[in-house]
């Protein structure tokens, strides 16, 4: 397999993997709090800052998975010597 | 005032001077495409945090829980997360695709509000940890 097929490859499940993983993690946070405030609705305001700053956490890991997996497939710093070395042979 | 709302509102606040200091940092100190990369990541993901904050005090109003479904109220915050990624997903490979920006400032950019909670839970630690030692 060559390079820029092996980037693309690890861009694609880079991503999946965020996104399965991130998508999870705010459904259990997210299943916690609507049950913590169904029993207790006066706690609503306190789960609620809770979880946004839980959820702004979480979301922001799986920004950085799209951001990595954007720079493999289009904006590799090494693509050019990878390039001229594959060139050369 | 409890420790949640003052974090909440010092992030709130934190994020919109984070993001104009580092901008303009980054336009004083660093290449236009780098800067312009911290620019468009920060202004990214201090919107997201605002559109996140929007939906969540929305859909967890006390009342709406107690009436509503629970699934359908869990269903109505992943889909809007999901609208949220992919309108990002958009914006971040337009940017990186067309070169428009460097991504390590992005990258930076993009860390605006992770550094605003870290400084905030930071500081609500020091807080405590002063109040028992006192």
């Amino acid at each position: 397999m060559d390079f820029f097929t092996a980037c693309v490859w690890a861009a694609g499940i880079a991503i999946g993997i965020a996104a399965f993983g991130c998508g999870i993690g705010q459904g259990m946070g997210l299943n916690g709090a609507v049950q913590g405030i169904a029993r207790n609705p006066e706690s609503s305001g306190k789960v609620t800052v809770t979880l946004l700053i839980g959820l702004a956490m979480i979301e922001s890991l799986c920004i950085y998975a799209l951001v990595v997996a954007l720079i493999l497939i289009y904006a590799h710093p090494q693509a050019a010597e990878i390039i001229k070395t594959v060139v050369a042979h | 005032m409890d420790i949640q709302q003052r974090m909440i509102s010092f992030v709130i606040k934190s994020n919109w001077y984070l993001f104009v200091i580092v901008t303009l940092l980054g336009f004083i100190n660093t290449p236009f495409k780098f800067a312009l990369g911290i620019l468009c990541g920060a202004l990214l993901v201090t919107i997201n945090f605002h559109f996140l904050r929007h939906t969540l005090y929305r859909s967890f109003k006390a009342e709406n829980v107690l009436s509503a479904e629970p699934r359908s109220i869990l269903n109505v915050v992943l889909v809007k997360y999901y609208i949220r990624f992919a309108i990002s997903g958009i914006v971040i490979f337009a940017l990186i695709n067309r070169n428009i920006v460097e991504p390590i400032g992005l990258l930076l950019g993009l860390s605006v509000v992770v550094v605003s909670i870290m400084v905030a839970t930071a500081l609500e630690l020091t807080r405590l940890i002063f109040k028992e030692a006192v």
